[in-house]
């Protein structure tokens, strides 16, 4: 194992920081760094760098995890489909029957050469004469008129 | 409830929906063509649409009313043709349902009530065709309400005033 000194330190450093050294040189550095009381000042924040490597992860115990592994888990909740589409068809049905339909709504409109008008008045007056018109048709004296102009 | 009673109840309401949505769409009388404007340009038409509390008097809900002026005889018969298809559902052949008049082998006007509506309403719907030296003069009116024939007889025949 190539030994660590004042002189090698830098160029070890430079090769670990690039992925390059072995691990003897990782350890004979870590040995090193690690008598931090001896280190000059520019080598302090590496030794600081390897000492929290050297630090291994608190990992849980075996018998923390056997009783995770057998503490019960909650039950999965399982929604039923067919609930949620017999409310969305129940909807439908809710809209399509419940909802008045547009017939009852009050209107009057006529539309006289392509215009429409939106003129109660004139819709009622020419809705009356085509009435009067057609139920006036049993009439003798209409009948006579209307015979007359058809010669 | 298992999987199959699952799929059978889905399905039935699946096609009770659809058999409902298609019931709704059935409105049709075949003289819609003419109130649409199919037969004759709505530009060649007078046309009124009342509906609602505007009718309350004449005990109606619907009064849909087209006239217009024609010297094709094609279009006459086609109107009259369809007016004769929409006569099938007619209530019945009985005088207080009916009334009828031909001349030249042709319909000169008729008033004929249709089966109710769903919701109990009468249906009637009316023709009048008059020859007036070469040009049709047309008349097709659709009615929905409370009121019986007898009712609209005596509000609109002309001598009633």
């Amino acid at each position: 194992m190539k030994k660590v000194t004042s002189e090698n330190v830098q160029e070890l450093l430079t090769r670990y920081m690039e992925g390059e050294s072995t691990q003897e040189e990782q350890k004979a550095l870590r040995q090193y760094l690690s008598n931090a009381e001896k280190l000059p000042e520019e080598l302090r924040p590496y030794a600081r760098m390897f000492s929290l490597l050297e630090e291994k992860p608190q990992t849980p115990s075996t018998e923390a995890l056997n009783r995770f592994a057998e503490a019960p888990q909650p039950a999965r909740r399982h929604i039923p489909l067919w609930p949620l589409l017999a409310a969305a068809c129940l909807a439908a049905f809710a809209v399509i029957f419940l909802t008045p339909p547009k017939g009852e709504e009050n209107m009057a409109i006529a539309y006289v050469e392509g215009k429409t008008l939106n003129n109660e008045a004139m819709a009622m007056q020419m809705g009356q004469e085509a009435l009067q018109e057609i139920f006036s048709n049993g009439n003798e004296e209409e009948q006579l008129t209307d015979l007359f102009n058809e010669q | 409830m298992n999987g199959t009673m699952m799929n059978r109840t889905i399905t039935t309401i699946l096609v009770m929906l659809c058999v409902s949505l298609c019931a709704f769409a059935q409105k049709g009388l075949r003289i819609n063509d003419v109130f649409e404007g199919k037969v004759i340009l709505k530009s060649k038409m007078q046309e009124s649409l009342i509906k609602g509390d505007n009718l309350a008097s004449y005990n109606l809900k619907v009064l849909h009313t087209v006239k217009f002026t024609t010297p094709f005889k094609l279009r006459r018969e086609e109107v009259e043709k369809l007016f004769y298809e929409d006569m099938e559902n007619r209530l019945s052949d009985d005088d207080e349902n009916m009334e009828l008049e031909t001349r030249n082998g042709h319909l000169y006007y008729a008033i004929v009530q249709l089966s109710d509506t769903e919701k109990g309403a009468h249906r009637y719907i009316c023709y009048q065709c008059r020859d007036k030296s070469g040009d049709y003069d047309i008349t097709l009116v659709y009615m929905e309400g409370k009121a019986s024939l007898a009712d609209l007889r005596r509000t609109f025949k002309k001598n009633n005033k």
